[in-house]
């Protein structure tokens, strides 16, 4: 009857959607601004891929050059070469090799591609992030120096904002084929077409460079729009850019790529590869280390990359992930919330216990993603600052951190936190404080308190705000501000969406206020412009006389989640974007944080200072756990599989015997 | 209101069947409990005497702490104002209900978030979910709001259903074939799609909460009524007092709600039981899988989601589970003895 039928669909599509829900808690979705026309009519005529690579090579000749090695200026400029010699090794050299790693995924991929369309879940670390390798890389252990991959060195020239980079000739792909300067303009070809069909790739690949030169097969040079510090990252990093990919394998591109490659196997420069006969749909994907793999010994790989397999299970509910951890299924359990820390992982646990569950906390050095309340000034009374400080002072993350972090979590000092120096020492989080959030209401015009506590203005508008989340784990610390806000007379509403159109109404800026957060990549100084600059925030935000333009539009698909528009600070963003020097890197970033602050847009959020794990005693790692700067414990594939120790353990649990319990703190890169 | 014989002899019928109408009082009896249950629990006091003054708190508006000589100008902790009261002896008392928490209430602040077992020296009869709330207090709020939410279910999907079936059922024709189809379509909509749709859609504050989730569970739920009225009308509109009515002139309406309702009432009734207990199942469903009231409205659904992920604190699902259980068994037994009691062939017994 009717109401079983409720029941069952009920249940069918609400696993349908935990699914959905189990992605990476990335929003990076930056300004999309592929044209959808130019894309069409790229569809209507594609020649092939060489043919139509040719005629973008002749309709863009400021973009792709080529040019013989003889053109090379290095010597006459004087330009210095650098690599990463003498960059000393932050894996251990004594790692073993061989065995398999078992670890569990929220869920069995979408598609095998890592870039187009759906591609941006949790599953393309082991595709791309985490395994494919790149020109250069920041040193996770060193912050700021690069470290080579693909490339062996690289020259800056400053004056022509260009970098020239040198392939390394060992290079391969994993199906044997040489990595030359083909592939690299082949894949500066293939993420600046629309057909591409991944607007945020297309974006920063138009954006961030004017052209590409080719000198000879391990040879070429990048120019960009601006010198920044971090030029040769902004090319060759994968947190910032992409890394390459082979154009051999793209033969078959075209117009309708996104379904012919969903479930192709790409040929990798990493150490990991996934074999035809490892898919098995819907159970688990394994990854299989490269046979001779061309960077085995290659200073960057020495001790990484040890398992010869890592099996990766879907195990689709997070409970059910523990259980099966604890039961043996899985060898490591990456990332423990701090719930699950407290009442799942206790000392009395009887893998714990027995020590055959190994438990682990390691102190990193990164910029934390930055959560906190997102208040979208486009909504008034939003615009009004008044009414923001008082959000501020009547927002109590101190007791979320203290009440449901338990204390391992802080509160974010500034909204950019974590690169290495304290942006402003001025700028602290504002306090929780009802009494001052309603001297701040009062002055907003809301000092009438109605019958259920809620102020109110003279019109009789409450003081009501919605609070948008997609992070269903989190609804407990919104219940939690939504307790406390009330001491204050301020009312939050709790909304709660799926991934898809949670994110949607942010980039429509349909959100009273959003709690959220960017993940950021390792990078040696913040960014504004993305996320504060009113050019993200209006089409024309300002009239010629610096006030705000009464007929602007909101501009959508930005990451200006508070639609703030500031003239002062614009200006300062301006100047940040073009500094050359770290130390004026650090003066703008510094006024820019206090500007910011005054303007009282985000509040303060919670950050948590290291990362837990747990794993099987035969899991081993080096003496430090990780390099500092890492983000997943599975990030640079350090640890290591101890064969002889596994079958001895084993034999041990078996036996019924036990092991001394473990617990273990790495906290070297520990800040006070 | 007289009740006209055969009404009287079903309804004495009903009170004989023991286990129906035991378990008819019982509900009855909860339902008051929950209705009225600030008296029972809650963290308002029922009764402050305060400088010579009595106050309600219960009900009305809320006294902010300025109004007892506290500093702040929020609601009232009535909890600390009693052991305050009770450290001065100026004379001043308050009366707190029995279970002196509220739903949406950190019974810890400042203490982190853990489910606490059952603890009858705290009051925490059924010890705490897993923000420190009290589960006592989530659950009969959270009866409340099924209550409510089937109530406001049954009149709704009643209305709707009884007034197109019989519609259907009187008009017959072109009017009921187009109707079967429609409704045919109708009910082969997806409806957990379209409740997430209409969650992404519209706005929702805690306001607006179980009065939107209704409407869009009763869109979808009026349809299967409306195939019994349509019979049940088809059957009554060929007796000979239909005829007879119309031949005196009545319009449809009247010999439809006149006239044909009362004698398929019957029907209705057996069916009421049955259509509320659907409505707190499908409430919970979809509280359990995140679609049901916005946070933080106290409901099963989200008490029993907590239990199974907690299962470590039993006492979160076994309080949710049998508090469920207990109702639905009820709301079965009194289902049964309607239908026994309102069946024609009076010596069979109900199995």
């Amino acid at each position: 009857m009717k109401d079983t039928r409720i029941l069952i669909l009920a249940s069918l599509a609400g696993t349908a959607l935990l699914l959905g829900g189990c992605g990476k808690s990335s929003v990076d979705t930056a300004t999309a601004s592929a044209p959808a026309d130019a894309a069409a009519k790229a569809k209507d005529a594609f020649p092939g891929l060489d043919a139509d690579m040719q005629r973008t090579f002749k309709e863009e000749p400021n973009f792709y050059k080529f040019k013989t090695a003889a053109d090379i200026p290095a010597d006459t400029k004087g330009l210095t070469w650098e690599d990463s010699s003498g960059q000393a090794s932050w894996a251990d050299p004594a790692a073993k090799k061989g065995g398999t790693l078992t670890l569990a995924i929220g869920d069995f991929p979408g598609t095998l591609r890592s870039i187009g369309p759906n591609s941006n879940a949790s599953f393309r670390e082991f595709l791309s992030d985490y395994v494919l390798e790149a020109l250069v890389r920041f040193n996770p252990a060193a912050p700021g120096k690069l470290e080579a991959e693909l490339a062996t060195s690289w020259a800056i020239d400053r004056p022509n904002k260009t970098v020239f980079f040198k392939l390394d000739p060992d290079a391969k792909w994993s199906d044997g084929v040489p990595f030359t300067t083909d592939d690299i303009v082949f894949s500066f070809y293939l993420f600046r077409t629309p057909l591409l069909n991944d607007p945020w790739l297309n974006d920063y690949f138009h954006k961030t460079f004017s052209s590409v030169t080719v000198y000879d097969a391990h040879t070429f040079s990048a120019t960009l729009a601006e010198v920044r510090p971090d030029i040769v990252a902004r090319i060759g990093d994968p947190d910032a850019a992409m890394p390459p990919f082979p154009k051999h394998f793209f033969k078959d591109f075209g117009p309708d790529w996104v379904a012919t490659y969903n479930w192709r196997i790409m040929p990798t420069t990493g150490a990991y590869t996934i074999k035809e006969e490892d898919i098995k749909r819907t159970t688990s994907i394994t990854l299989s280390h490269v046979k001779d793999w061309w960077a085995e010994k290659k200073p960057w790989a020495i001790g990484r990359y040890n398992p010869d397999r890592i099996r990766l299970s879907v195990i689709r509910d997070p409970d059910k992930a523990i259980e099966a951890f604890f039961h043996g299924d899985t060898d490591l359990y990456p990332s423990i919330q701090t719930q699950n820390w407290y009442t799942k992982f206790t000392d009395t646990q009887p893998t714990v216990a027995s020590g055959f569950t190994v438990r682990s906390t390691f102190y990193n050095q990164i910029p934390p993603p930055d959560w906190g309340l997102w208040i979208n000034t486009a909504k008034p009374p939003l615009d009004n600052l008044n009414v923001r400080l008082g959000i501020q002072y009547a927002t109590n993350f101190a007791l979320v951190c203290q009440q449901y972090f338990r204390g391992d979590a802080t509160l974010q000092s500034t909204d950019n936190d974590g690169y290495g120096w304290d942006i402003n020492p001025d700028v602290r989080p504002r306090p929780f404080d009802p009494a001052k959030a309603r001297e701040y209401f009062t002055k907003a015009g809301f000092s009438q308190q109605g019958s259920d506590g809620i102020l109110a203005n003279a019109k009789g508008d409450r003081l009501t705000f919605t609070i948008t989340t997609v992070y269903k784990r989190y609804q407990d610390v919104l219940v939690i501000l939504k307790q406390e806000a009330l001491k204050a007379g301020l009312e939050f509403n709790i909304e709660m969406l799926d991934e898809t159109t949670g994110f949607q109404k942010e980039e429509e800026k349909r959100h009273d206020i959003d709690l959220g957060c960017f993940n950021r990549p390792v990078d040696m100084y913040p960014r504004y412009w993305e996320t504060d600059s009113g050019d993200n925030a209006y089409d024309v935000p300002y009239l010629p006389d610096h006030s705000a333009n009464p007929a602007r539009k909101l501009k959508t698909s930005t990451n200006n989640l508070y639609s703030l528009a500031d003239y002062d600070l614009d200006q300062v963003i301006k100047a940040y974007d073009k500094t050359e020097t770290m130390d004026q890197v650090k003066e703008l970033s510094s006024k820019a944080e206090k500007m910011f602050y005054d303007d009282a847009v985000w509040v303060n959020g919670w950050k948590i200072p290291f990362i837990r794990s747990a794993y099987r005693p035969w899991v081993k790692w080096p003496k430090d756990f990780s390099p500092m700067q890492t983000r997943d414990v599975d990030q640079f594939w350090v640890m290591w599989i101890d064969e002889d120790e596994k079958k001895a353990d084993q034999a041990l649990f078996d036996a019924g015997k036990t092991l001394p319990p473990q617990t273990i703190v790495y906290d070297k890169y520990k800040q006070q | 209101m007289k009740l006209s014989p055969q009404a009287r002899s079903q309804l004495r019928r009903f009170r004989s069947l023991k286990r129906g109408y035991g378990s008819f009082l019982i509900l009855v009896v909860l339902s008051c409990v929950a209705l009225l249950a600030e008296f029972f629990v809650g963290n308002r006091a029922l009764l402050v005497k305060y400088d010579g003054q009595l106050y309600l708190p219960v009900y009305g508006s809320i006294h902010p702490g300025t109004d007892f000589g506290l500093s702040y100008a929020y609601e009232t902790d009535y909890r600390a104002l009693k052991v305050a009261f009770a450290k001065e002896g100026k004379g001043n008392w308050l009366l707190m209900p029995p279970v002196p928490y509220g739903p949406n209430e950190n019974c810890y602040p400042g203490v982190a978030f853990n489910p606490r077992p059952p603890d009858a020296s705290s009051r925490h009869y059924l010890g705490t979910d897993q923000i420190n709330r009290d589960i006592l207090a989530r659950l009969l709020y959270g009866l409340r709001n099924s209550l409510i939410f089937s109530f406001g279910f049954v009149v709704l999907v009643y209305l709707i259903g009884v007034a197109i079936g019989c519609a259907m059922g009187y008009f017959g024709g072109w009017f009921d074939l187009g109707m079967q189809r429609f409704i045919e379509i109708w009910s082969l909509i997806p409806f957990l799609l379209v409740v997430i749709i209409f969650r992404a859609a519209l706005p929702q504050g805690t306001s607006f909460g179980l009065g939107l989730l209704l409407f869009v569970v009763v869109m979808f739920a009026w349809t299967g009524m409306t195939y019994y009225m349509r019979s049940a009308t088809y059957r009554e509109k060929s007796r000979d007092y239909v005829a007879a009515a119309q031949v005196l002139g009545a319009g449809p309406a009247r010999v439809l709600f006149h006239h044909i309702l009362p004698n398929i009432l019957s029907i209705l009734v057996t069916f009421l039981p049955f259509t509320c207990s659907a409505a707190i199942g499908s409430l919970t469903a979809l509280d359990y899988l995140g679609f049901g009231l916005p946070p933080p409205m106290p409901s099963w659904g989200e008490l029993l989601r907590q239990g199974t992920s907690n299962l470590d604190a039993p006492w979160i699902v076994a309080s949710a589970f049998s508090a469920l259980s207990l109702v639905l068994i009820l709301i079965t037994f009194v289902g049964e003895a309607i239908r026994e009691a309102f069946d024609p062939k009076k010596f069979t017994i109900y199995r």
